[in-house]
């Protein structure tokens, strides 16, 4: 545990000293003791299972949570980052090589490895316990270097070079013999008795899963998960989360690998390869990736169908049945609950239930205040007016000039040039295919201009999305991108961890609480955001975009599909929370009646080029505006 | 000389390869899966060899009857796996597919044993011809050839047939393809029943050479074709044609370079090299444009 911050020092306003992650909050401590409880109770109910049997018995208590470490560790990476690994397991076995190279007795030693065997191993002795340690070290730098090549790429290629890992490690053991006796392996490894180290080794794993999990690294890794786009649009670098996922995950799953192979006793190249592979994520996958209760509960549930389906495929007498003699009857069933669950309930037997909601109302509330990263301030009453005062003043000139960008041969935005003055809101309309969304995209550099500048107060803002994001440039999307599985609390407090570090400059403003409450969604903040109706999650997008301190926001299609009373609460709620956090505004919309109402300027684009800007009167006025946007000129506006 | 060895040598492993590629790149295209239950297509085809030639049936009809299982597997694991989670993300689909793999492992494994259950292979499959210094295998050649007309055939149905034509439009845009009455079953299952096809070619071409069958032989080949197709680009056919025939020659160019004693780590070397394209064209060759709108 860290230091917690005292509640004095940081109040809504001081952002000098932001909390870096929240990691103290009652989730993280209510999750921590929520599993920490399922491990006792697990363990507990494991000793007297074992007491009744014999020393296989203890064996299984051994291998149950020595397992339950290694999938506690994918759980870090594949579901906090939704990116599937196959190749865990490698860096396990690294770890496993290394600690027995170290530790086995010199006198067993000369008799396994050959003189021939590298970096003088064969002369050296270290104790267990130092040799654990370095051999953690070992694996955790090898998934570092690993880690930079995963979180550069995503997907399915991620996927592809963590199965590359776990394939060149395997080829590896299976072929230096010299230092890994091959096939053959390695033996008399000096064995750690009892259950006390793999107990502690799951209450260490657990407690770096839920620490992970809290941690700015592993909300910014949630919410790339949730969706990757959209993360970055909010200011996050999709590389740095997923490395760090890659790491620790790394460290835990390598403990787990020495920790079984201390309790074996031996070690060869498949101890670690693709079966115990498919038995780990097959574990994962039916308790629930997402969170450690999940992993825990499907190592428990997998573990008890293998036994007892290792138990009837021995042809014993059962329930006044003599069942037949079946090889292989638990791999069918691992491979049939893994379909089952996938098929039924992808998201894993428990979804996104943690224990830690089981304890959550026991655990002391700290004072809010204590808690959030910019202004974690409860909302006060009536305060939102107010509060805009609290944000630096000089909201910023967005100036566009000579924008365009070419795709195979088709010009989609065609020197597009023009300002939008601090503190104002600004529309880009035109008819359809005309290029707005294009330019929300070059803008927010999902799309790399081939031509032209933008500049924010005569800054040139360019490079990736995230760094964008970062100058002060959010957006919403035209197709909601919420992050569906976090609550709608979460969705704003990333943006808001983002604006903590990077966006320091403009300090202040409303505080998540107070950003819900300005949205109306205070009521919902714990609600999954998936669960929202289409209003609150357009509202939702907006204040997760304001969360983020922006210099500008840019709204594409805010309105679409809503009714026109929906449209012009929409227009107010705009302009609240723009003034809330002292935010120019470039909305994109076809609602001619919202965009004359919401807009103190208007620029008209029709096919990638500007054919008109002024104020909405110049604007409705003009007569190439009428020609391009209905098409002909006799129609009326108001019929749109 | 050796060079061109090395290449015939090369493009006969990799037409299996692209054979299976070809299936694992159409159904990324047309759902977004990653079939590692393809590989299953290979088993099954290899144990109805092993049944009907311990009856001394005849090839001819030995190998359409496994190519005929092949379709039969891939045609209902669709219907029974991934009708159900069809709408998912790639990654719960790529898992269902995973657990196809093991549960068909399990099943044969149950059923008729781990042990390799062996098949004489027909002599054409290790009879050779030499052209000056170079020595030719015959069923390289063969399949060479098989796997050309089969691209060829699969080229010219993708262009000239309603099925090939909605194919092609569900994979650029589903949801736009079924407005204009491509009817989604229908398209699927044909997918899959086609993916069959190629696999059964390509388990006939790989299994008459190895001529045995046993529960997890599917699986290196497959994994084989899903980096193939990976390589090529997903969801791009000429990319899992290039992909798969690449990567037979540079597996089989690999392995004559390595010192012996080492020569065990070819796979391994491969993997690195694999590893290190995806770092720098994560897209593989190929790219494949989606219809993903921000």
């Amino acid at each position: 545990m860290g230091p917690t911050p005292s509640p004095e020092m940081s109040t809504s306003r001081e952002v000098s000293t932001p909390i870096r992650g929240r990691w103290f909050g009652v989730d993280a401590v209510s999750s921590l003791i929520g599993n920490l409880l399922l491990l006792a109770a697990i363990v507990g109910v494991g000793l007297l299972y074992a007491s009744v049997g014999g020393s296989s018995r203890d064996a299984l208590i051994v291998t149950l949570l020595t397992n339950m470490v290694m999938v506690i560790g994918f759980h870090v990476f594949v579901g906090n980052t939704g990116v599937l690994s196959f190749g865990h397991l490698g860096l396990a076995s690294i770890a496993a090589y290394v600690m027995a190279l170290l530790s086995i007795p010199l006198a067993r030693k000369s008799v396994i490895l050959t003189a021939k065997t590298p970096f003088g191993l064969r002369e050296v002795y270290v104790d267990p316990r130092v040799a654990s340690v370095i051999a953690i070290v070992v694996a955790t730098a090898v998934a570092a270097l690993i880690g930079l090549v995963v979180a550069r790429t995503s997907g399915l290629a991620a996927t592809m070079i963590t199965l590359a890992l776990l394939f060149v490690v395997l080829q590896v053991a299976n072929n230096w013999k010299d230092l890994t006796n091959g096939t053959g392996g390695l033996s008399s490894i000096p064995r750690l008795a009892g259950t006390q180290w793999p107990i502690f080794g799951t209450v260490m794993a657990i407690g770096v899963a839920v620490w992970f999990r809290h941690s700015r690294s592993g909300r910014m890794a949630v919410a790339t998960r949730e969706d990757e786009l959209a993360a970055s649009a909010m200011g996050i670098d999709v590389f740095r989360p997923r490395l760090t996922a890659f790491v620790v995950s790394g460290a835990i799953v390598a403990l787990g690998g020495i920790l079984q192979t201390q309790a074996l006793g031996s070690l060869g190249p498949r101890q670690f390869a693709f079966e115990p592979t498919i038995l780990i994520l097959a574990m994962l996958v039916v308790g629930g990736m997402r969170t450690v209760t999940g992993a825990m509960v499907g190592t428990v549930l997998v573990t008890v169908g293998k036994e007892f389906t290792r138990f009837l495929g021995d042809g014993p007498q059962f329930l006044g049945f003599r069942w037949p003699k079946v090889d292989g009857f638990p791999d069918l069933f691992l491979a049939a609950a893994l379909l089952a669950v996938l098929l039924v309930r992808s998201s894993g037997l428990l979804g996104e239930f943690d224990a830690g909601k089981l304890v959550r109302g026991w655990v002391p509330r700290l004072p809010r205040s204590s808690l959030g990263g910019i202004g974690g301030a409860a909302p006060s009453a009536g305060g939102t007016a107010g509060d805009s005062a609290g944000v630096a003043a000089g909201g910023g000139r967005l100036e566009v000039t000579d924008l365009g960008v070419t795709f195979g041969g088709f010009t989609a935005v065609d020197g597009v040039s023009f300002t939008v003055a601090p503190g104002t809101i600004h529309g880009l309309i035109g008819p359809n295919g005309a290029g707005k969304t294009t330019v929300v995209n070059l803008l927010t550099g999902i799309y790399q201009p081939t031509q032209g500048r933008v500049a924010l107060d005569g800054i040139e803002v360019h490079g990736a999305s995230h760094l964008r994001a970062r100058q002060g440039i959010a957006r919403t999307f035209q197709n909601l991108r919420v992050f569906s599985a976090l609550s709608v609390y979460e969705n704003v407090a990333v943006a808001n961890l983002v604006a903590a570090t990077h966006r320091g400059d403009r300090a202040g403003g409303p505080s998540v609480d107070e950003l819900l409450a300005l949205s109306g969604l205070s009521a919902l903040a714990q609600r999954p955001a998936s669960t929202l109706d289409y209003g609150n999650q357009r509202r939702l997008e907006i204040a997760r975009a304001a969360a983020l301190r922006p210099v500008f926001l840019l709204l594409d299609e805010p309105t679409s599909g809503m009714s026109e009373t929906e449209s012009l609460a929409m227009v107010s709620h705009v302009r609240r929370i723009a003034a809330a956090v002292n935010a120019g505004v470039l909305v994109i919309d076809h609602d001619l009646g919202f965009i004359t109402n919401i807009c103190d300027r208007i620029t008209v684009l029709d096919q990638g080029k500007v054919i008109a800007e002024g104020t909405p009167a110049e604007v409705q006025r003009n007569q190439s505006v009428i020609d391009a946007y209905l098409g002909t000129a006799s129609t009326t506006p108001g019929s749109l | 000389m050796s060079v061109i060895q090395n290449l015939i040598d090369g493009l006969g492993v990799g037409a299996t390869y692209a054979l299976l590629a070809i299936g694992v790149s159409m159904l990324f295209g047309v759902m977004h899966l990653v079939n590692f239950a393809h590989g299953e297509l290979l088993t099954v085809g290899a144990y109805v060899m092993y049944y009907l030639r311990q009856r001394e049936v005849s090839w001819l009809v030995v190998v359409p009857a496994a190519i005929a299982a092949a379709v039969l597997l891939s045609v209902s694991i669709e219907l029974i796996a991934f009708r159900r989670v069809r709408q998912a993300s790639p990654f719960t689909l790529l898992l269902t597919s995973f657990a196809v793999e093991i549960l068909s492992h399990s099943i044969w494994r149950i059923w008729l044993g781990s042990k390799q259950k062996p098949f004489a292979a027909p002599q054409i499959a290790f009879d050779t011809f030499s052209i000056g210094k170079l020595t030719v295998e015959w069923w390289d050649v063969i399949s060479i050839a098989v796997a050309f007309l089969a691209f060829g055939a699969t080229a010219w149905v993708l262009k000239n047939t309603l099925f090939g034509v909605s194919l092609r439009a569900a994979a650029e845009d589903f949801d736009a393809a079924r407005l204009m009455g491509v009817k989604a079953n229908r398209v699927i299952s044909g997918a899959f029943a086609f993916a069959g096809l190629l696999a059964g070619i390509a388990g006939s071409l790989y299994l008459l050479r190895r001529g045995s069958a046993d529960p997890r032989m599917g699986a290196d080949p497959l994994l084989k074709a899903v980096i193939a197709a990976i390589i090529g680009g997903l969801g791009s056919l000429k990319g899992a044609v290039i992909g798969g025939l690449a990567l037979g020659v540079v597996e089989v160019f690999v392995r004559s370079v390595l010192p012996s004693g080492i020569e065990g780590l070819t796979d391994a070397f491969v993997f690195v090299a694999i590893a290190i394209l995806f770092v720098v064209r994560p897209q593989g060759l190929f790219t494949v444009t989606t219809a993903e709108r921000v």
